[in-house]
């Protein structure tokens, strides 16, 4: 939706346009009375959806105390899902979340209930979408969305192709990393994909640009990291795993796709095998769970 | 909306699959979009007797309700083929658009919208969008940079393009429907039969009322001697025909008098 053309001078900033609307500045009003109606019968029959019943009610209840003048519910449950909405339209681009863009872009006056409307929004990116709101890294402040549905080879059918054959490229340099123990200099990333027809310097038929893919696109993207090896001549950099790869994929998830590759057992490389069978016990032990903000 | 007997459904991962799935495409006509559910159910619960997709899609919306979010079914302006899009029923200033674009990009966008409802035929000519460039808000645009972006929307289906014109792709008339009428209220075209927005359609040279075409095809279907509804004059357009599911099961242009639709006076 665009904004309606305002002869004010300030620039179309989103925060303003929220408060317009918080303060009751909505044109549908029949819409409203309707509205305002249903929350109470349809919501109690929705907060027993799931096992996520209780915490959307008694978030609610919470939410009655505000810095900056009453909100209705409609207001708050507005607000959730314009958050919900931002971060599904982000995520799409698989660049992380920054706090700040969020407060900036959404969350404008609401600020003193980040943490709540945070918490819904995950609850219902989880519940209705079946995506995880998870932080990229502790206290770093970005956020990403995890699928946790699986994805299925025919879903790309179903999409009309548009999947992102990328992926391919990506499975290949991360299975080296994890193979080489973990890190591997961009020199011999590079002798290993020449074997495959794929270059640095070459356009590739799928790829495009494998370069800018592997050295750019994958580590803003957060799923490599590309360091410098310092007193290197000529200059030479070193990869490994980022952050995202470590959410949506497991040692173990990769080594068995590097078994697949060569027709062979993931028992075959026992190092790499024990490392990945270490990662999975760490993994199954309960981690501190949530989308928890720090502040 | 709905009233308040009605009861939120249950969202399971078949229901998600779909959702997530949609999202994606932006909009999808209904062929493709039954082929994604039975697809869902595939792979989340084989042995399950697929919803009648209404159904299917009134429980998830249901569960949208509190997210101000719908599935909303809609028909295209130039065939009638039913298609579906994920939209948005609270005017607020985040949007899909709004975050995919730039400031300049939206207001490229804007002034292409406002050239395509003031029109008479529905259709804004490349050249008079591009010559509004020098107006834009935000980062200055060259003309080349604005031939580009109105080929981004032609790719993420918010604008049609037909022989160097533009009108609204059905997911921007589904999406922003609401927005149009408030923001234009006086130059704003609705039609005559099914009293929604209209870019595209055909009108009275009397008294001029305006129809769809696929309400025009419906209306006037095995009708002899078309008249107008509202003056009763004889209706001078050739009536399209009505798109029938049954007979396409291929989805894409169908062969309708697309061109002759197109170049009529209206």
């Amino acid at each position: 939706m665009l904004q309606k053309p305002r002869s004010r001078g300030r620039s179309s900033g989103h925060a303003e346009r929220v408060r317009d609307s918080s303060q009751g500045g909505d044109a549908r009003a029949p819409r409203d009375c309707v509205a305002e109606e249903t929350p109470s019968t349809s919501r109690g029959s929705g907060g027993s959806q799931g096992a996520r019943s209780s915490s959307p009610q008694g978030a609610r209840g919470s939410l009655a105390a505000p810095a900056v003048g009453p909100r209705t519910q409609k207001q708050l449950e507005l607000k959730v899902s314009e958050l919900v909405q931002f971060l599904l339209i982000k995520d799409q681009k698989k660049i992380p979340i920054k706090r700040a863009d969020i407060l900036k872009h959404v969350v404008g006056d609401y600020k003193d209930i980040f943490p709540d409307l945070l918490k819904l929004a995950a609850e219902r990116l989880q519940y209705v979408f079946g995506y995880k709101l998870v932080e990229l890294e502790p206290k770093s402040n970005t956020y990403i969305l995890i699928n946790t549905l699986e994805p299925v080879e025919e879903d790309a059918e179903v999409r009309g192709d548009q999947g992102t054959p990328t992926t391919g490229l990506l499975m290949i340099v991360l299975g080296l990393i994890f193979m080489r123990g973990n890190t591997i200099k961009e020199t011999e990333v590079w002798d290993f994909l020449r074997r495959l027809g794929v270059f640095p310097t070459k356009k590739h038929l799928v790829f495009g640009d494998p370069k800018k893919l592997i050295t750019e696109d994958f580590v803003r993207q957060r799923y490599l990291e590309y360091r410098r090896i310092p007193h290197t001549d000529p200059v030479d950099y070193e990869f490994q795993w980022g952050p995202r790869t470590n959410l949506e994929t497991s040692k173990m998830k990769v080594l068995k796709f590097v078994a697949k590759v060569h027709n062979q057992d993931p028992k075959d490389w026992p190092a790499q095998y024990c490392e990945a069978l270490a990662d999975e016990e760490n993994r199954a032990r309960p981690q501190p769970s949530g989308p928890a903000p720090s502040s | 909306m709905q009233g308040s007997a009605r009861r939120t459904g249950v969202m399971t991962d078949v229901h998600r699959r779909f959702l997530q799935l949609l999202m994606t495409h932006g909009v999808l006509e209904e062929w493709d979009v039954k082929r994604m559910q039975k697809h869902c159910y595939k792979v989340h619960d084989r042995n399950a007797t697929v919803d009648k997709l209404e159904d299917f899609i009134n429980n998830i919306n249901s569960v949208l309700e509190s997210l101000y979010i719908e599935i909303k079914r809609g028909v295209t302006e130039d065939d009638g083929r039913p298609i579906y899009a994920l939209v948005n029923l609270a005017t607020t200033s985040v949007s899909k658009m709004a975050t995919d674009f730039a400031e300049n990009e939206l207001d490229l966008f804007r002034k292409a919208l406002e050239l395509i409802i003031d029109s008479e035929s529905g259709f804004a000519s490349s050249t008079n969008i591009l010559n509004l460039v020098d107006q834009l808000k935000g980062k200055k645009m060259k003309k080349k940079e604005a031939e580009l972006v109105l080929q981004k929307f032609v790719q993420n289906k918010w604008l049609i393009e037909k022989e160097g014109e533009f009108t609204l792709h059905g997911r921007a008339i589904l999406e922003m429907e609401q927005y149009i009428r408030e923001t234009y209220p006086d130059s704003v075209k609705i039609c005559n039969i099914c009293h929604s927005l209209l870019i595209q359609g055909q009108s009275c040279e009397t008294c001029g009322i305006r129809m769809h075409l696929p309400c025009v095809a419906k209306y006037f279907r095995s009708n002899a001697e078309p008249r107008c509804p509202h003056c009763n004059d004889y209706w001078p357009h050739e009536i399209p025909e009505v798109f029938d599911p049954e007979k396409e099961r291929e989805p894409g242009i169908s062969k309708s008098n697309r061109k002759s639709l197109r170049s009529r006076r209206h």
